[in-house]
């Protein structure tokens, strides 16, 4: 398609009041490009203006210059065309208004050294604009060649069988596969369960027993019991999944990378490519390489990781304190197994258990909770305690906790349990457990009651967590080549959870969302409510796989990285550091992308030290004909030449926080020049280098925290970028250029009162540092 | 390490406890609330949240024992601020009304003063017992219940005529006593009780009780308990603070017209009707007003009180107050208004309500005036300050 462009002006909200857009008009015209004007160009006249242009003389590039690209999206938005959108608004105008950076007077005009900062800063982004749209691609999704819209649920307890009934409600093909030789979870093989529904005041049978007659009656969903997931290989829309018995050992079974301990040798130096194929190849000895296609693999679309949890089992010297390895002393799992069978009795003789302590936390000096508990235990300790008082009339059942957490309505049943009169809880610190002549003995401190008190137990119930099922074994078992399971999971006490910004479900595998317990310790309604969020996700990305755009956070961004391949060095950079997993590479190490895995981000372009990875409309051209395009003032053209600075800034939060900067008229340096970029992690080192050697004197990048409590919503893509600042300080000393004239910041959206004072203090520091020497070569 | 509290809970005791207005207490979830909206708990081991674990757990000897619950004055502050609607002042009550049912003996008559099913039975028994030693002495001759009585040599209607001021003695002379001696039986539990309690929580570093200083206390603490001084910084019930003084200074005043003629009677052997211009007439007729009028004022206000539980121990102890007023006024207005038969029953169901007062008293909540007195006398003697407001 060939290029026709048309650069637009509007001279409303106060542009044209601060701006000589006459002498923007002159930037626009010195390139040969058509120049509009319009003082209010988001009216119905100023759209017209725009489309009257793209019919009859074919425009189909546009430039315009106006307000923030995240105001008026669909205003500006023409089929067929490419917009590039000039922040003359937030960006120049309102963030630097008149009254603190005064426009020339006539008189000052006269004077060829004095200079306007604010319009060069307006003439910049003009031309920076009009940089960009020369260099963007048209753009062609990306279709797989065969799509498959069958969902696999992993686990077949409540949350996975709640996400198959939702999935086939809506028409989608959904298999199950359990481990297990039924379905239906733990909670069908308990004696009740805590509410789902209104008054949400009582225990109810369980529910699984409905829903596993709903799955099994459903045509739509296919049950595999007693099956594992060997290995899923493929992408989003076709992923290939080899199943298998449990403990069955195949040549699909999953291969694994190499530990960090095997990749070097004894001198702790990393070996050569050749031997650690060999390392690897041994290592996985019997298992096929994830590249190895299984013929006789199923094909499904997406998968919901269902898996669930296992009960905590402590050690048998833990909590020695509580009396564990005590008969009577049990988790709240066996109590749940003796309560389903009857009455609840001790196991040491059989004998009626009437008086029952239920202790939430470990105490012995501390004040937190068993391992892997929350909500749901305290939930369970009422629940169980339900059940002594079910069984026995005259009973008593004593809670003894840390944390009594009942979250939302689920604080309905405990106050109905406060109720009884026969159920006592206290805040405390177990001390200790003790057999005393057939009882126990249960010492609790700091108590609510004001002493050091002694509870006489027939039972004594730890209230111990549930460890979810990811904490020991991979099990999506995915042939990615970054490894089987999902990265930086202990980050989350190996929880299949991704602090993926906002959003739940989201894994850093694309196509694969968990759900349930795996994800976080859920009780039996929050479960299927969290199926319900991973069905929809599920179906989100297969609709969006199948027109071949990307899902959350890009959704519908139909690029994708194009690698050009003649130039591949075979670093495996971008293998390695792609957030998402999505390219794998063969035995010589060149990368295999799986577009369909891919987010977007931009991670691999900023990783490839070849340059070789772009987007059709985001591309090391794109950005680095931005940078090209600012004019760099030197002593040529003033005696004392105002600083050129870069700012990257990472479009998902830190350039709306700029928006709200403009928008709250807060100021910062007109000397800075911004450009948005997908995520910290897309910035190529070489967009600095370029700045540097034309002259600018600083570059600092404005983007996510990193970190363990990381905001990237990349999740890898600023902390990647921090490791590259820190590489790039080494090039800088090498060019004589301080190390300071670089640096990377983190913001959050909600940071727009500190951006301005962040900028203007780079700003001071790096005119500090004095001028970049290259400026003017 | 100090020795451990071995819990045992008494679901009977939290059951009853909620039976006599604290049905709400197991709803409290410790927030303490209560003890910082509460205008007159000390800070040393402030109540009410220490009390409300303690009725929820069905530690009864805590509770029973404790003085704190008599330091309490009801104001209802706390259960106004409960953010649970646990109501710890109704709670409060309950627990007293079961130490006052702990520490009264004989058994059977508390058990039957609390109960309303026995009112009926506990009402006629004044009469009962009257008839029963009035006709009785006439077996002996003696007719100290003259059923046709005359008027007096000034033409007057004279009671003594009817009822004897002999008999009236010699029923209520013994009653006196058994009042006494039951509250002097059960202070000697009490009093070493809630020393044990205050000294095994903390309330109080005094190792023991020391009879002298003790009474220093007590006769430190009566002005303010006169003057209410605790009672008037409630913020909920204030307004019952002024009828509540209404009706205890009229029971001091009639305590001390009774006396004074008592004398009169026995010393000077001047019989009544009394003069009506006689001071301590005045004062009498002044006394019956006030108590007539504090009590339906405290009537009124219970029953338009709707966030709080009132109980058949709250209404006996306003049935008394009221009707010993109202009776006592009638019988003098009807003798004056000369209705001879009017008169004499009032007259004698007047002495019904007295009789009620004297003997059971240390049954019913009407104890508190020896309890919270004791009580606060012995916080006063252990040091706990209230806290400043």
């Amino acid at each position: 398609m060939s290029k026709k462009y048309g650069v637009y002006i509007c001279t409303g909200c106060g542009i044209g009041d601060a701006l000589d857009i006459k002498a923007i008009c002159d930037v626009v015209e010195e390139e040969a490009l058509p120049c509009t004007t319009h003082e209010f160009l988001c009216s119905e006249a100023g759209v017209d203006l725009i489309k009257k242009d793209i019919e009859e003389k074919g425009t189909n590039n546009l430039v315009i210059a106006a307000c923030s690209r995240r105001v008026n999206y669909n205003t500006f938005k023409f089929d067929g065309c490419v917009v590039e959108r000039v922040n003359l608004r937030e960006g120049v105008v309102w963030s630097h208004p008149r009254d603190q950076f005064p426009a020339l007077t006539e008189e000052e005009k006269e004077d060829e050294e004095n200079f306007d900062r604010v319009q060069m800063m307006a003439e910049d982004y003009v031309r920076m604009g009009m940089a960009r749209i020369e260099k963007v691609k048209d753009v062609e999704p990306y279709k797989l060649e065969t799509l498959n819209k069958r969902i696999l649920v992993i686990g077949g307890g409540i949350t996975g069988m709640s996400a198959a009934l939702d999935a086939a409600a809506v028409g989608y093909e959904v298999t199950i596969v359990e481990k297990e030789d039924a379905i239906g979870g733990h909670s069908a093989k308990w004696r009740k369960q805590t509410p789902v529904n209104p008054p949400y005041d009582r225990l109810i049978p369980p529910k699984a027993a409905g829903l596993i007659k709903a799955v099994e009656e459903n045509p739509k969903i296919d049950i595999r019991t007693a099956t594992v997931v060997a290995r899923i290989a493929g992408e989003p829309g076709n992923f290939i999944v080899t199943l298998k018995k449990p403990g069955e050992k195949i040549e699909f079974d999953v291969p694994y990378p190499l530990p960090e301990e095997m990749r070097v040798d004894e001198n702790g130096k990393e070996l050569e490519h050749e031997a650690l194929i060999e390392k690897y190849k041994e290592y996985n000895e019997g298992r096929r390489d994830i590249l190895a296609v299984d013929p006789n693999g199923e094909s499904f679309g997406a998968v919901i990781l269902a898996a669930g949890w296992r009960p905590y089992e402590p050690k048998a010297d833990e909590f020695a304190n509580l009396g564990w390895g005590n008969a009577d002393v049990i988790t709240n799992y066996q109590f749940e197994e003796l309560a389903a069978k009857g009455k609840v009795t001790r196991p040491s003789d059989g004998k009626e258990a009437k008086n029952v302590v239920f202790i939430q936390s470990p105490g012995n000096g501390t004040d937190g909770d068993f391992p892997y508990t929350g909500a749901v235990t305290s939930m369970v300790a009422l629940k169980q305690a339900k059940y002594v008082r079910e069984d026995y009339p005259d009973a008593n059942a004593y809670i003894v906790y840390q944390h009594m957490r009942t979250t939302g309505l689920s604080e309905y049943l405990y106050k109905e349990l406060q109720q009884d009169p026969g159920v006592y809880m206290t805040k405390g610190e177990v001390a200790a457990v003790e057999s005393r002549g057939g009882s126990l003995s249960v010492d609790v401190n700091n108590t609510l009651i004001g002493e050091e008190i002694r509870i006489n137990a027939d039972l004594v119930v730890l209230g111990t967590g549930m460890v979810p099922v990811t904490h020991d074994d991979p099990t999506v078992n995915l042939a990615y080549r970054q490894g089987p399971g999902f990265r930086d999971n202990e980050l989350f006490d190996r929880y299949a959870d991704s602090n993926f910004i906002c959003f739940p479900y989201e894994t850093q595998r694309t196509g694969i969302y968990a759900a349930g317990c795996v994800r976080r310790g859920l009780n039996i309604e929050e479960s299927m409510e969290d199926a319900t969020g991973a069905a929809l996700k599920t179906i989100q990305c297969l609709e969006s796989v199948n027109r071949g755009v990307s899902v959350h956070p890009r959704s519908g961004d139909m690029t994708f990285p194009d690698f050009f391949f003649q130039r591949c060095t075979q670093c495996k950079r971008c293998t390695d550091e792609c957030p998402f997993g999505a390219i794998d590479d063969d035995e010589k190490g060149t990368p295999k992308p799986n577009p369909a895995r891919c987010r977007r981000c931009g991670t691999c372009m900023g990783a490839c030290p070849e340059r070789i990875i772009n987007f059709a409309d985001y591309s090391i051209d794109t950005i680095g004909s931005q940078v090209k395009a600012v004019q760099v003032p030197s002593e040529d053209d003033y005696d004392e030449p105002p600083f050129r600075i870069l700012g990257l800034v990472c479009e998902n939060d830190a350039y709306p926080a700029l928006d709200i900067v403009g928008l709250q008229k807060k100021s910062f340096s007109a000397d800075v020049r911004l450009i948005p970029v997908r995520c910290l992690g897309s910035v190529n080192v070489i967009w600095i280098k370029d700045a540097l050697s034309q002259g600018m004197d600083g570059v600092f990048l404005l983007g996510c925290r990193h970190g363990d409590d990381y905001q990237c919503h990349f999740v890898k893509g600023s902390e990647l970028a921090s490791i590259r600042m820190k590489k790039i300080g080494d090039a800088l000393s090498s060019l004589a250029l301080e190390e300071e004239r670089v640096a990377q910041f983190e913001v959050a959206i909600d940071d727009y009162d500190r951006i301005p004072q962040i900028i203007n203090d780079f700003v001071e520091e790096v005119e500090a540092l004095g001028p970049n020497p290259f400026k003017g070569f | 390490m100090s020795e451990r509290f071995l819990v045992q809970p008494d679901v009977e005791f939290v059951k009853d406890l909620r039976a006599l207005g604290g049905e709400t207490l197991k709803k409290c979830y410790q927030c303490a609330t209560c003890s910082v909206a509460c205008p007159i708990a000390p800070d040393n081991k402030p109540f009410p949240r220490k009390e409300m674990i303690a009725a929820s757990w069905g530690l009864k000897d805590k509770l029973i024992s404790s003085p704190d619950v008599w330091l309490c004055h009801n104001c209802g502050d706390c259960s106004t601020q409960c953010p649970r609607g646990a109501n710890p002042g109704d709670v409060m009550a309950a627990i007293r009304a079961k130490a006052i049912d702990h520490y009264a003996v004989p058994k059977s008559v508390s058990k039957a003063v609390n109960d309303p099913k026995m009112l009926p039975v506990l009402a006629v028994l004044p009469a009962i017992v009257f008839l029963v030693v009035g006709l009785g002495l006439k077996v002996f001759g003696v007719n100290w219940l003259n059923f046709s009585p005359e008027l007096n040599a000034e033409g007057q209607i004279a009671h003594s005529n009817f009822f004897a001021h002999w008999l009236v003695d010699l029923i209520f002379i013994p009653l006196s006593i058994w009042a006494v001696a039951i509250f002097a039986l059960a202070l000697k539990r009490f009093v070493a009780d809630i020393h044990a309690n205050a000294l095994a929580e903390g309330k109080t570093d005094k190792e023991k009780l020391e009879l002298k200083p003790f009474l220093t206390s007590l006769v430190r603490v009566i002005p303010d308990i006169l003057k209410h001084k605790k009672f008037s910084q409630c913020t909920e019930n204030n307004n019952r603070a002024t009828p509540h003084m209404m009706v205890l200074f009229s029971f001091i005043a009639l305590a001390f017209v009774t006396g004074f003629f008592f004398i009169y009677l026995y010393g000077l052997g001047i019989h009544g009707p009394y003069n009506q211009l006689n001071p301590v007439k005045i004062l009498a007729n002044i006394a019956g007003i006030a108590l007539i009028i504090g009590g339906i004022m405290l009537y009124k206000q219970r029953m338009e009180k709707t966030n709080e539980v009132s109980t058949y121990k709250d209404w006996y102890l306003l049935w008394i107050v009221v009707g010993l007023g109202v009776t006592g006024m009638l019988t003098e207005f009807t003798r004056l208004a000369g209705f001879a038969f009017l008169t004499y029953l009032l007259y004698f169901i007047h002495l019904m309500f007295v009789f009620h007062l004297f003997a059971f008293l240390p049954f019913s909540k009407l104890a508190h005036l020896v309890y919270r007195t004791v009580a606060m006398a012995h916080s006063d003697y252990s040091g706990r300050e209230a806290k400043k407001s």
